[in-house]
């Protein structure tokens, strides 16, 4: 499969209000160990808010669908990881502004312009233990099988793999941002909550290609 | 904590609930007391919308009206407002001229700012972005994007808002906005800190004989702490720092704003005049204008801010153009 229809990536955000309302305790939990606790609501509320927004748009390109799922976040979750995420959300959608389809170029743009929105945004750097440690390795894998020209499904394979594995590594570094950067070495050891929802996206995305490609 | 309140959590609402009732030349938006704006925008010009957390009244709102502001989000004590409430400010304010962002120079307000710019860009309105940063005391020469914005936006307001109110393009207006900001200096010294409601005791402590020079308007530190001083010695120290960063010429014209924190009496604040027409005096400098009084706050906090905005041919008659709002009334000569 090399592409996919605008309309149909509107069922990308079902799978991701429903992985974040069922894995709400669990990011309460883990936020809770070093910070305030909020992440499994304000993200819960973000993506359900990003899938009814959506849903309401009539035949949106896939440019405008991404940046209002992006404002939807904006409004539902006004918290740092709401914002970052909308940033993304916003700064991928005009990445993809010319595009028709989504294909693995666009998935690509999409993925490094989401990074570095949220680098700017929050002014994190690579090693800061954040949620940018896993959204740089989704963008670069997505890039690499972009120059191989790979298949879409099994993109999305590869890149929810090199998350998978980018958030591991996050248990090494020590919080430099946030509320957990005031608990600095208590933090290794921990995977980073806002990396666990990187790597929570990046998943969903994968089992979603493979979906468009069975179907 | 003694203050005249209800709840501490209501402290923002009901302050604009009061507000809203005694000035019927603002409102609000968007069905949220906390996106203020004027009630008259005017057709065709640009719009300007200033944010920033409570405590700091006059600062932000108290300037949102004729030939100043159009609008301004506004956030809990010394917090940011949202970027979605800044979006509904500037969709308001927007009468197809675009809006100009200036507001001071802090962390949670950029973000939410450069957000609400990228929300709106989805209704095709176009913005522009001014940051103040007049605080000399927060950073040294060279750093100057990492200053604080304090009581000198003032300034920036003015000149900006009556380049606006001549209708003057969004990029006209930016550039006047910078070109005040570049040309402005504030120092600031605390006696005493202030207490956020929600928090109910001061922020930090400090001696009854000390002063803290450079703190910032939520009690971030300052660049020093020492005994307090005569009067005329404070502000010699003070303006020792904004004159080594200004090359002033015999004859040259400033306008001065002493800004009181909250908590010092307009007696003392004149007292402090006296020395800083002294100072220029024996520069050969021309005060121009001067505004004295409660400007930007720090809740009760007792201490006193100096900015100078070193004038041209270009911003003089910006700054000496009437103004009106409520929390400022200024008529031209």
């Amino acid at each position: 499969m090399k592409s996919i229809e605008p309309a149909l990536v509107i069922g990308l955000f079902d799978r991701f209000a429903s992985r974040f309302e069922a894995e709400r305790d669990a990011l309460i939990a883990l936020d809770g160990k070093v910070g305030d606790s909020d992440l499994g609501l304000t993200m819960s509320k973000a993506f359900v808010a990003a899938r009814d927004r959506v849903h309401e748009l009539e035949q949106p390109s896939l440019g405008d669908l991404m940046k209002h799922a992006g404002a939807a976040i904006s409004k539902a979750a006004p918290s740092t990881m709401g914002t970052l995420m909308a940033t993304g959300f916003m700064r991928g959608g005009k990445a993809l502004s010319e595009a028709s389809v989504l294909d693995i170029s666009g998935l690509a743009a999409f993925w490094r312009a989401y990074a570095d929105g949220v680098a700017q945004r929050g002014k994190a750097q690579l090693g800061d233990k954040t949620v940018l440690d896993v959204l740089d390795p989704i963008a670069q894998a997505y890039e690499a099988q972009n120059t191989d020209g790979a298949d879409l499904a099994i993109a999305g394979q590869v890149a929810a793999r090199a998350a998978a594995e980018a958030l591991e590594a996050t248990k090494q570094m020590v919080a430099q941002h946030g509320k957990a950067a005031a608990f600095q070495e208590k933090t290794v050891g921990l995977q980073d909550a806002g990396g666990t929802v990187a790597c929570m996206l990046a998943e969903e995305l994968g089992l979603f290609l493979n979906e468009q490609a069975l179907s | 904590m003694k203050k005249f309140l209800n709840k501490p959590e209501s402290f923002v609402d009901e302050m604009l609930e009061g507000i809203y009732r005694a000035h019927p030349d603002v409102t609000y938006t968007a069905d949220d007391l906390r996106c203020y704006v004027t009630a008259k925008p005017v057709e065709g010009k640009v719009g300007i919308v200033t944010g920033g957390g409570s405590g700091h009244l006059p600062t932000f709102l108290g300037f949102v009206g004729k030939n100043m502001l159009d609008g301004c989000g506004v956030g809990g004590v010394f917090q940011s407002p949202s970027a979605d409430q800044l979006a509904e400010v500037t969709r308001y304010v927007d009468q197809g001229a675009g809006v100009l962002f200036l507001y001071g120079n802090y962390t949670g307000d950029i973000m939410n700012f450069d957000m609400a710019g990228e929300l709106v860009e989805l209704d095709d309105i176009e913005t522009a972005t001014v940051v103040g940063n007049d605080d000399v005391a927060s950073s040294v020469v060279g750093e100057e994007h990492k200053r604080r914005g304090v009581a000198g936006i003032f300034f920036l307001y003015k000149a900006a808002g009556a380049a606006a109110a001549q209708m003057k393009p969004l990029a006209e207006v930016a550039r006047i906005a910078e070109k005040a900001k570049t040309r402005t200096r504030t120092m600031g010294v605390a006696l005493s800190p202030c207490i956020v409601p929600e928090v109910g005791k001061p922020g930090f402590e400090i001696g009854e004989n000390e002063m803290e020079i450079g703190m910032g308007i939520h009690g971030e530190p300052g660049i020093s702490r020492k005994a307090l001083a005569p009067a005329d010695a404070v502000v010699d120290e003070m303006m020792e720092r904004i004159f080594a960063e200004t090359d002033y010429a015999k004859g040259d014209e400033v306008a001065i704003l002493v800004n009181g924190l909250g908590g010092t009496p307009k007696e003392e604040l004149y007292i402090i005049y006296r020395r800083l027409g002294q100072l220029m005096d024996e520069k050969g400098v021309k005060i121009r204008h001067v505004w004295l009084g409660e400007f930007a706050t720090s809740m009760e906090m007792a201490g006193f801010s100096i900015s100078v905005l070193h004038l041209d041919d270009e911003l003089e008659p910006l700054i000496a153009a009437e103004a009106d709002t409520p929390f400022f009334q200024h008529f031209a000569r």
